[in-house]
């Protein structure tokens, strides 16, 4: 959808334009929903997550400005409320915790197992939060580096440090003989 | 460095930061990246073929979907365009008075807003009438709308 068309979505949704409205939840609810579930691991959380993001948006849609895409508007205040509520429920700063990633099963048996899906969502739950979000939002989401360090508010060298990072953590849980000699 | 040339380094960083799928690699970077790839693949095999493992591991990735009804309470939230109607004469209001209404601005509001009410309750009596009538004949040198008359008709 170019700028144009997604601003004359916006300002119809701002009017009450039910249809608007819907588009707009539609095209970017899942993407906010996601990168929420990522955060916090919790659907019923993520859900929290994302019907407050567009509160948010519904009350600032009169008066937007198109600096930026919707999405990235949109994620940028959920990553907001997800760091909040990650902060309510541990005091630590993620990003000084080990970045070792605990697996009960050997990552090649995990992999083959039904069970695949939820090591792998395990796997990134446990990234350091700043690379969850690179990660999510990169790798996951496929949003421009450039983007997503504007959603991450930081530059865009830093955001791929945090995704070498995040990529180096996974890749160790792959090849657990390796962690050992690194 | 530019546009059509970029280092192995670069090549391995790239591979390292956003993966063996060149599509997600940046733009501005990409053709000569892919260019140098192709050109020296044996340079860059161990790395593609770790990153892919990692890609591999991320593509199966499953999210649960939210609730059926989720999106539905999402926009059963959104403002509707009743509320937005009502909402357009606090927008006025807003215009107007960017700043709040201010009691010297409010006060000369309201007497204006006075006087027009006061004056078109005034214009609309009889009285009010017969007088502006009354002081017309005399200007014309006229007692009343009856000798007017009387006069206009001889």
């Amino acid at each position: 959808m170019s700028r144009i068309s997604e601003l004359d979505q916006i300002t119809r949704a701002a009017n009450g334009d039910r249809a608007a409205q819907a588009a707009l939840v539609n095209r970017n609810m899942p993407i906010v929903f996601r990168t929420a579930y990522r955060m916090l691991g919790d659907r019923a959380e993520a859900e929290d997550i994302t019907q407050e993001t567009f509160l948010r948006a519904w009350r600032a849609l009169p008066d937007w400005q198109p600096k930026a895409k919707f999405s990235t508007w949109a994620c940028t205040v959920a990553l907001n409320l997800c760091r909040d509520r990650l902060r309510k429920k541990k005091p630590v700063l993620m990003d000084e915790l080990p970045e070792r990633i605990d697996s009960a099963l050997r990552p090649e048996e995990a992999l083959a197992s039904s069970q695949a899906q939820n090591w792998i969502a395990k796997q990134i739950s446990v990234l350091p939060e700043r690379q969850r979000e690179a990660i999510s939002l990169c790798a996951l989401e496929g949003m421009s580096n450039i983007e997503a360090a504007d959603v991450m508010d930081i530059s865009v060298h830093a955001l791929e440090s945090l995704l070498a990072r995040a990529r180096r953590a996974l890749r160790l849980t792959l090849k657990p003989s390796e962690q050992a000699g690194t | 460095m530019t546009k059509t040339m970029i280092s192995v380094e670069r090549v391995l960083d790239l591979i390292a930061i956003y993966g063996a799928h060149t599509h997600m690699w940046p733009e501005e970077e990409r053709a000569a990246a892919v260019a140098l790839l192709e050109a020296e693949p044996d340079t860059f095999e161990e790395a593609i073929a770790d990153a892919r493992l990692i890609d591999e591991v991320l593509e199966r990735e499953v999210i649960p979907d939210p609730s059926s009804a989720f999106s539905a309470q999402i926009i059963a939230a959104a403002p509707s365009a009743k509320a937005r109607k009502a909402g357009i004469l606090t927008d006025l209001k807003a215009a107007l008075f960017p700043k709040g209404v201010r009691w010297p601005a409010g006060a000369a509001l309201a007497s204006l807003a006075m006087g027009l009410v006061g004056g078109y309750a005034y214009a609309s009596t009889d009285i009010a009438y017969d007088s502006a009538d009354e002081a017309l004949y005399a200007a014309f040198g006229y007692d009343a709308e009856t000798a007017w008359t009387v006069e206009d008709v001889s």
